[in-house]
């Protein structure tokens, strides 16, 4: 009996049931207080550890290596899955009501990999840098490369954009984002983009020179 | 006379109740029918999809990677390629930017570089109508006709893909391989896998679907050779998946309709069993006094027992070829019932093996039904030649281990038939439960009946009659209340579902769903639609905690159903919905601020079940970052059809406003103008997706009500199980009745007398196994609405009166029909013989 209800269940709702969603995890966030200082990390699935649990992505190994180290920082992990450049520039007032000391931006991923114009992706990543330039916050922006498939000519184009910026707004600059993890089999979740938990570990020791010396900025104010 | 097997005693016997072996030999019949239908059409089905899945998938062995295939599995695949009868095709397939020669204009596009051979399956149309293989050379491309538009090229001209230059020969169709894709961001190109390397676009770094397709002569082989690529594969990496396990969605709904149709074949099946055992035991019964005489003559219980074993098998072997010809014809005709739901290539016919499956099913299933009433016959005593009364023997320990074995032989079948141990379990235990709920319900009322003072002399005397020693009463009223009950819960859920999901659809309700609108569009979408557009805000956020308790995703995801780890889409506004109820909380908000200085938040009753949420319980959302504790303020139910839009959590538009949003429009357009309207939509917004629902409810029903018929007429089996045990439990009392007759016409009745005590026999028996079957029915169904679906639960009472009319007629026609030779007996003449 119940079967048959399932079987008609089944057909009501797969017309209505859209494609199960993205799969990203959500952070663990703390409550800001005190004398804490607050890291975001803006960006896609790729900051949003699709596929993964929240503890394993790299914001919240970030946050235990630094607390470790004893800098008094929590790291808000803000990342969307799938989403452009574009997306990114549309909630910077958002991002902006955590009050954030740093952020730490990796987007642009997603406008390459769809064939975007490199140009629009390098306007909204601008504009993005600009309001943050405003606001007085410390940038580590996150350079991504993108995939060969591309073509020689778009690929070129596209892997200019992050160090252009980097120059021109002078902001803490990693190089590239996925260095020693993208297209490693061992080190992602079998799509050759996404880190799994190892791949992570390695993100996060790349990231971390990095992100001291961006807190040694903030300091330095 | 002691070993020998006597033809003409076994010839004798079955003559002599012929009546008896019609319906035992219809009962195994009907046993088989529709589980041989079912299994043989499921193997039709699965074949079908199977051999879509080919088109589908493009191979008999399908290896995927993400990466350049391991130098371990490219061995392999190149040694099978050598092998005679396998056939072996690489493709490379990504994304990359194509542009026209004078590099004036680039494109996003799909390519698809293939070896020669591709596709194994299925094909690759071009509109010139030749051939694919002909056409797709080295050096050229096919690509879809949106690529031409978009770069302003046309048949002849040059396409620069990485660092090759190539000739744009033909336009491709249709691909069988890709019949939708939704995810689709540009046209495809195809392109010959010799041009690879002068494309440059593939190499470490790229991202590429690697694939290899195989085509395999001998099926037999498919599943070893795929064993072997997996054991050389990398685990997690590459995926080696044959046509038969790589899913799809019309497989699922098949899997799910058929294992409900072999629940009801079941069903059936156990009914027909019930019937075969009363009619045995009823004829058996009658026989006891020619088994004393026989037991007297010097024939032994061994004897006896052999040859009735024998007439059983006779009669079973001809039930089981009627059950499994009629099971087979009937599925022939399944391209009637199942119209507009079959797969297209589906061929309908039965295989040797499912007739093989037949017999093996039936001759369990009359082993366990008819072994109880042989038992006995081996127990008959010469000395019952001489009592009036046999003792209604006790069973020995043996039959007890017999009894259980048989038992264990049926659960195993049913958890064969439904391939699910633990259903198949639940089921039997379903069954049971159910036979046994309607048994204590049928004894009390027998038992009530029994105590009654009854002044009429017809419908006394019809009620003594339905209690009388060897009367079929028990099991007939069980089995017929069994099949009723299950019949109406079928309907009461299907009027009730309907009722819910389709029919409250209102008029007025909106018919087009807009997704995606953007904050800064709200205007001009409102200038194009029309300005009562109604606009939801939604804000994509996830819950992270449940009182400080926090949600763990990978369990959450490994729940069937909806999960409390996914992202939700929240929303703002200050009341309720036209469709929703408060059925907690004053108001939407209450005073939560006041109290708590928390943000409030109303839940919709479906989510609140789902992670067991109360009032004044305190969820942290993470809407994009920033975290947002919130405590449960009201909480809402729905009205309406599920076809109207709904949020699970709405919050005061100040706590939400600034947060990234789209916006959802619902629209009531004339349905003549649906379509014009979503394309001057998606014209002016590309960004926005629309859905037309009104058309979906249309299809929704369409599909609902062809369900319903196939539930019924596989249903409508078990009624004719009942039906049988009726007519052989008739036939059993026949000769009692003749008495009673007779009795009644030399104490002075009329022929209107006896027929009145006949029909009120029958009528009261109808009334007992059609009100069994309502109560029963109707309290299942309330459940069912009330706890699993929850939704409103209509009794639609006339529907049971209509059964309860329809139980009446048929039985008590059946009982008359079947008693009106005893009417025309002449008194005297039985009297005379029977002295």
């Amino acid at each position: 009996m119940v079967k048959t209800l399932c079987v008609i269940m089944f057909i009501t709702f797969w017309s209505l049931a859209g494609c199960s969603q993205d799969q990203e995890k959500s952070p663990e966030t703390k409550q800001a207080g005190g004398t804490v200082k607050t890291i975001v990390a803006v960006g896609d699935s790729l900051t949003a550890g699709y596929g993964l649990d929240e503890s394993a992505g790299y914001p919240a190994l970030l946050e235990r290596k630094l607390q470790a180290d004893g800098y008094d920082y929590q790291v808000v992990n803000a990342g969307v899955s799938g989403e452009t450049s574009n997306g990114t520039l549309s909630r910077m007032e958002w991002i902006l009501t955590l009050a954030p000391d740093i952020v730490l931006l990796e987007t642009g991923a997603n406008d390459g990999l769809r064939g975007v114009d490199p140009e629009v992706a390098e306007k909204n990543i601008r504009n993005i840098l600009q309001i943050l330039k405003d606001k007085d916050v410390v940038v580590l922006l996150a350079g991504m490369k993108m995939v060969w498939n591309m073509g020689p000519a778009y690929v070129a184009k596209f892997n200019a954009i992050y160090p252009k910026l980097a120059k021109e707004f002078d902001v803490v600059f990693v190089p590239f984002f996925l260095d020693g993890v993208a297209m490693k089999g061992d080190l992602t979740l079998g799509d050759g983009i996404h880190p799994n938990a190892q791949g992570y570990k390695i993100i996060t020791d790349n990231l971390y020179p990095y992100v001291v010396q961006a807190i040694k900025k903030r300091t330095e104010r | 006379m002691k070993d020998a097997m006597n033809i003409r005693f076994l010839i004798r016997e079955i003559l002599h109740s012929k009546s008896q072996a019609v319906v035992f030999i219809l009962c195994v019949a009907l046993s088989l029918v529709s589980i041989v239908a079912i299994n043989s059409f499921r193997s039709d089905v699965q074949q079908s999809i199977a051999s879509d899945a080919r088109g589908l998938h493009g191979g008999d062995i399908i290896v995927h990677s993400h990466y350049d295939f391991s130098p371990a599995l490219q061995q392999e695949i190149a040694a099978l390629a050598k092998k005679t009868g396998i056939q072996v095709a690489r493709t490379w397939e990504f994304y990359s930017v194509a542009r026209r020669a004078d590099g004036q204009d680039s494109l996003f596009s799909n390519i698809k570089a293939v070896e020669k051979g591709y596709p194994l399956y299925g094909t690759v149309e071009l509109l010139s109508g030749r051939e694919f293989s002909r056409v797709l050379q080295p050096g050229k491309v096919v690509v879809a006709p949106e690529l031409l538009k978009r770069l302003g090229l046309a048949l002849g001209d040059k396409l620069l893909l990485g660092d090759s230059v190539l000739e744009i020969v033909d336009v491709i169709g249709r691909e069988s391989l890709r019949p939708v894709d939704f995810f689709n961001f540009g046209p495809r190109i195809l392109v010959a896998a010799a041009d690879l390397a002068q494309m440059d676009l593939v190499q470490k770094g790229s991202r590429v679907q690697y694939e290899a397709l195989l085509k395999v002569a001998d099926a037999g082989q498919i599943n070893t050779l795929a064993a072997g690529l997996q054991a050389r594969a990398v685990t997690g990496q590459e995926r080696v998946a044959t046509y038969a396990t790589a899913s799809s969605r019309v497989k699922r709904f098949f899997d799910n309709l058929l294992f409900f149709l072999s629940l009801v074949s079941v069903f059936t099946l156990l009914l027909a069993g019930i019937g075969m055992q009363s009619s045995l035991a009823a004829f058996l019964r009658r026989k006891e006094k020619s088994f004393a005489i026989l037991r007297s003559l010097g024939a032994t219980g061994s004897f006896l027992l052999r040859h009735y074993l024998v007439i059983v098998f006779i009669l079973s072997f001809i039930g089981c070829a009627v059950g499994i010809l009629s099971g087979l014809l009937l599925e022939k005709n399944f391209s009637t019932l199942f119209a507009g739901l079959l797969p297209d290539n589906i061929v309908l016919g039965g295989s040797f093996f499912d007739v093989l499956e037949g017999i093996g099913l039936g001759l369990v299933v009359v082993t366990f039904f008819t072994f109880l009433p042989l038992s006995k016959i081996k127990n008959v005593k010469p000395a019952a030649v001489f009592r009036k009364e046999s003792d209604n023997g006790r069973q020995n320990r043996g039959t007890y281990v017999l009894i259980g074995c048989g038992i264990i032989l049926l659960t195993g079948l049913v958890v064969r038939q439904l391939n699910d141990l633990r259903i198949g379990l639940y089921f039997l235990g379903g069954v049971l439960a159910l036979i046994a709920v309607i048994s204590v319900l049928i004894g009390i009322l027998l038992l009530l009946l029994s105590r009654l003072q009854i002044a009429s002399l017809p419908l006394r005397q019809a009620v003594r009659s339905l209690l009388r020693p060897g009367n079929a009463t028990r099991p007939i009223v069980v089995t017929l209340a069994s099949a009723l009950s299950v019949l109406l819960t079928i309907y009461l859920m299907e009027y009730n579902l309907h009722a819910t999901y389709i029919a409250s659809y209102p008029a007025d309700a909106p018919n087009l769903f807009c997704l995606d609108i953007q904050k800064n569009q709200q205007h001009d979408f409102r200038g194009l639609v029309g300005q009562d557009v109604e606009l939801f805000p939604i804000i994509r956020a996830r819950l992270t905690s449940i009182n400080g308790e926090r949600i763990h995703r990978e369990s959450e995801m490994k729940k069937r159903g909806d999960s409390l780890a996914r992202e939700f889409n929240l929303t703002y506004r200050p009341k309720l919905l036209s469709d929703e109820v408060l059925i907690k909380g004053d108001s939407l908000f209450g005073n939560v601020r006041e109290k708590s200085g928390l943000v409030p938040v109303s839940l919709l009753d479906t989510v609140a079940e789902m992670g067991d949420m109360k009032m004044g319980d305190v969820l942290i959302f993470n809407v994009q970052g920033v975290p947002m504790k919130a405590e449960v303020s009201s909480i809402r139910s729905r009205t309406k059809s599920m076809l109207y839009p709904f949020f699970y959590f709405v919050f005061p538009e100040e706590n939400l406003r600034a947060a990234p949003q789209t916006f959802f429009g619902a629209l009531k357009v004339k349905k003549s103008e649906i379509a014009q309207l979503q394309n001057t939509i998606v014209n002016h917004f590309p960004n926005i997706s629309t859905i037309n629902v009104g058309e979906t409810a249309a299809e929704l029903e369409k599909i609902l009500q062809k369900l319903s018929t196939i539930i019924n007429f596989f249903a409508s089996f078990s009624i004719l199980a009942g039906a049988l045990i009726l007519v052989s439990s008739v036939l059993a009392t026949r000769m009692a009745r003749i008495k009673e007759a007779v009795y009644y016409k030399v104490l002075g009745a009329d022929t209107r007398f006896v027929l009145l005590v006949f029909f009120l026999e029958n009528f009261i028996l109808a009334l007992l196994s059609s009100g069994c079957a309502i109560l029963v029915a109707q309290a299942g169904s309330w459940g069912l609405c009330r706890f699993l679906f929850d939704i409103d639960f209509d009794p639609s009472w006339p529907v049971s009166f209509a059964m309860l009319v329809m139980t009446v007629c048929l039985v008590v026609t059946l009982g008359l029909l079947s008693s009106v030779s005893i009417l025309g007996q002449k008194p005297i003449r039985f009297l005379r013989e029977q002295s």
